[in-house]
């Protein structure tokens, strides 16, 4: 792959440049105004740029301690339409456009990467800009598989890097149900329950005709093949069966997607953020599912429970629960200014990549045992069903050739 | 949920109705065999272009079959049997694909040699490994290396890959000659099983690697890495520096940091 000029080596020749001109260099490329001199900036790219992934590039570029330099999508016109943007902001035309994320993750210059492709890629992406050294926010669901989590963790730990998972509504929205557990108000937590849906589906849609600028085989990348339809590829946020969110090659369907937030938001709720739960128990009252995920200490997080409301929380009224400190974020600017600080201080962001795979392998195990129709008992330190050969190949799926994680 | 399920009552009057065979298991569907048989009919002429909903009326049967059949060998075998047949038919590339994904599930040795046919085919390979890969019968392992001498390009990538997902030692020897393929997908896919499998043969085969371009020398200092990190949880403290040594000059800033980490954890030091 082509190397291209390191951060250095762009700086040193900035420099040059504004000795020899000093009167073409906008004052706030050298840090005057409410930005941070170049060196102290974030360099950025972004990777899947479609719907979600703008509402990213819009965070990142909306900084001033960013500086936004490339683009990558399979899709010709979201990735012109997000360079034009990042030019935009900057009055310049700096930022490159790449088809293929590997060619923007071997870019030296590049600190992060913001990644909001379909779920089926988020693991090789991520993994990928982990080797590279760059920092991530991935959108959320962050997995696809039981598999790639802990992958995605040992790759984060293993090359020091900052990632970041993307769910912005598991601090925001939930506060009504975090404050008084935490608080130890409602004393010691028995239970919680989210309702939503659904499952994802099996898609056979027929073929269209690829459009133009759209690289289909690499949209679809480690999914199974299929013909391009606009409904398989569609970023839109309705999960039934007219948008990729919708069929199980690419997500989750709703149990993953809104599964983010609502398990995301009830696990911190119940202070269960750390492990995984160690058995998943299935029911079919009358022809009516819904599962139950025991935790190690006992707290059950059950999922469209018919006897209880969406966020209900049964606590044990009259006993004392020691109070905690709810975490928060970082820096400011919400979920984006946290991962941002993080990349400068090193720390561990609010949604560090452990704490949000732990909520995501709740979506995957719970759709598991609606799959099989039983309980499921899970060991979250060896990812693994105990003694459980048909659900344990379930963990994960091949992936097309040649990827691999 | 979209997969509701059967109550007792209407599957005893669906099954006085109709004459079918009908089990009635508790939180379970029941499998009904002339459903599944209409279903296998429906998969001869299978193809892309149906919605969920038709999705569901065509192979909804075989679907419900696989958690109806659980824990009831003769009729998972049954299934299984009718599952792999398909495979050697003229069906589409479609009904081929949903086989694959179900004998991922169901599939055993006995439907090894049907999907191992399929792994030299461009458009059927990854589909047979969706199954051979997810299938625990040490008959699928040797299904992928043997298709190592039959398969080319990506398709032998996609095997090789499959053969680090089982972490195949056995395969070892291969994988190390493979990482040297002037293919770099193959060459990438052998660096990645040789780190998935995780041993101390494994990661001397790494060392003793030879990548070409900076795309595969990455992915085997990142298999390296993988590697180590397996030593290390085995406790193999010695295996896991030895690694991590090899490492520590690399000309990647990304793994020198990782090396460096690396040598700390093996020396004890806490993250």
């Amino acid at each position: 792959m082509k190397q291209r000029a390191n951060r250095r080596d762009f700086l040193k020749a900035a420099v040059a440049t504004a000795a020899a001109c000093p009167y073409l260099i906008p004052g706030s490329a050298l840090g005057a105004g409410d930005r941070p001199a170049p060196s102290a900036r974030i360099v950025m790219g972004g990777i899947g740029i479609g719907n979600q992934g703008s509402g990213d590039q819009g965070a990142f570029l909306g900084r001033g301690d960013v500086q936004y330099v490339a683009v990558c999508d399979v899709n010709t016109q979201h990735r012109n339409a997000a360079r034009d943007r990042a030019n935009g902001r900057y009055h310049n035309s700096d930022c490159k456009t790449y088809n293929d994320f590997r060619e923007l993750l071997a870019r030296t210059d590049i600190d992060a990467v913001h990644v909001a492709t379909p779920d089926h890629w988020h693991a090789l992406v991520v993994i990928d800009a982990c080797r590279h050294g760059k920092d991530v926010y991935c959108q959320k669901p962050e997995t696809k598989t039981l598999r790639e989590g802990p992958l995605m963790v040992a790759a984060a730990r293993r090359y020091s890097r900052v990632v970041s998972g993307g769910s912005q509504r598991v601090l925001e929205d939930y506060r009504r149900q975090v404050n008084p557990c935490w608080s130890g108000e409602l004393g010691p937590i028995k239970s919680i329950n989210v309702s939503f849906g659904p499952l994802a589906q099996s898609c056979y849609l027929g073929s269209e005709a690829v459009p133009q600028g759209m690289d289909w085989d690499m949209w679809l990348g480690p999914a199974p093949w299929a013909p391009f339809h606009r409904y398989r590829c569609s970023g839109s946020f309705n999960i039934n069966g007219t948008c990729w969110r919708s069929f199980s090659d690419y997500s989750g369907g709703g149990m993953t997607d809104w599964g983010a937030h609502h398990f995301g938001g009830a696990i911190f709720a119940i202070d269960c953020r750390e492990f995984e739960p160690e058995e998943v128990e299935y029911h079919n009252e009358k022809g009516r599912e819904f599962v139950g995920f025991r935790y190690p200490n006992g707290i059950h997080l059950y999922h469209n429970h018919p006897g209880m409301k969406h966020l209900q929380i049964v606590g044990t009224p009259g006993e004392k629960r020691a109070p905690k400190p709810v975490p928060g974020y970082k820096g400011n600017g919400g979920i984006h200014g946290d991962f941002i600080e993080c990349v400068k201080t090193r720390e561990k962001p609010f949604r560090d990549i452990e704490l949000a795979t732990h909520s995501i392998s709740v979506a995957h195990l719970g759709s598991i045992a609606y799959q099989l129709k039983r309980s499921l008992k899970w060991d979250g330190v060896k990812n693994e069903f105990p003694g459980d050969e048909e659900a344990n190949r379930l963990v994960d799926r091949a992936r097309r050739e040649p990827w691999t994680l | 949920m979209q997969y509701q399920t059967i109550t007792r009552s209407a599957l005893a009057a669906a099954a006085t109705i109709l004459g079918a065979t009908v089990a009635v298991a508790e939180d379970k569907p029941a499998l009904d065999k002339a459903a599944i048989d209409k279903a296998f009919e429906s998969l001869k002429t299978f193809n892309w272009g149906v919605d969920h909903n038709k999705f569901r009326a065509l192979l909804g049967p075989i679907e419900d079959a696989v958690p109806a059949t659980h824990g009831d060998a003769a009729a998972r075998k049954e299934l299984e049997t009718k599952l792999a047949a398909v495979l050697s038919t003229e069906a589409s590339r479609a009904a081929k694909d949903y086989v694959g994904r179900k004998l991922a599930i169901i599939g055993t040795a006995e439907s090894v040699p049907a999907l191992a046919a399929l792994l030299p085919d461009k458009d059927l390979s990854h589909m047979a490994r969706y199954a051979l890969e997810r299938i625990p019968a040490p008959e699928a392992t040797k299904a992928l290396r043997d298709s190592l001498a039959k398969t080319s390009g990506a398709q032998k990538a996609g095997v090789i890959g499959s053969l680090g997902v089982r972490r195949a030692a056995e395969s070892i020897a291969d994988l190390a000659t493979l990482v040297g393929d002037s293919d770099e997908s193959i060459a990438i896919a052998a660096a990645t099983a040789l780190g998935d499998i995780g041993s101390v043969e494994s990661a001397k085969a790494l060392q003793d690697a030879k990548p070409a371009s900076d795309p595969v020398k990455l992915r085997v200092a990142d298999a390296q890495l993988a590697a180590g990190e397996c030593l290390l949880t085995a406790g193999d403290k010695a295996g896991a520096l030895a690694v991590y040594k090899s490492l520590i000059a690399s000309p990647e800033k990304s793994v020198r940091l990782a090396a460096t980490r690396g040598l700390l954890l093996a020396s004890g030091k806490k993250e």
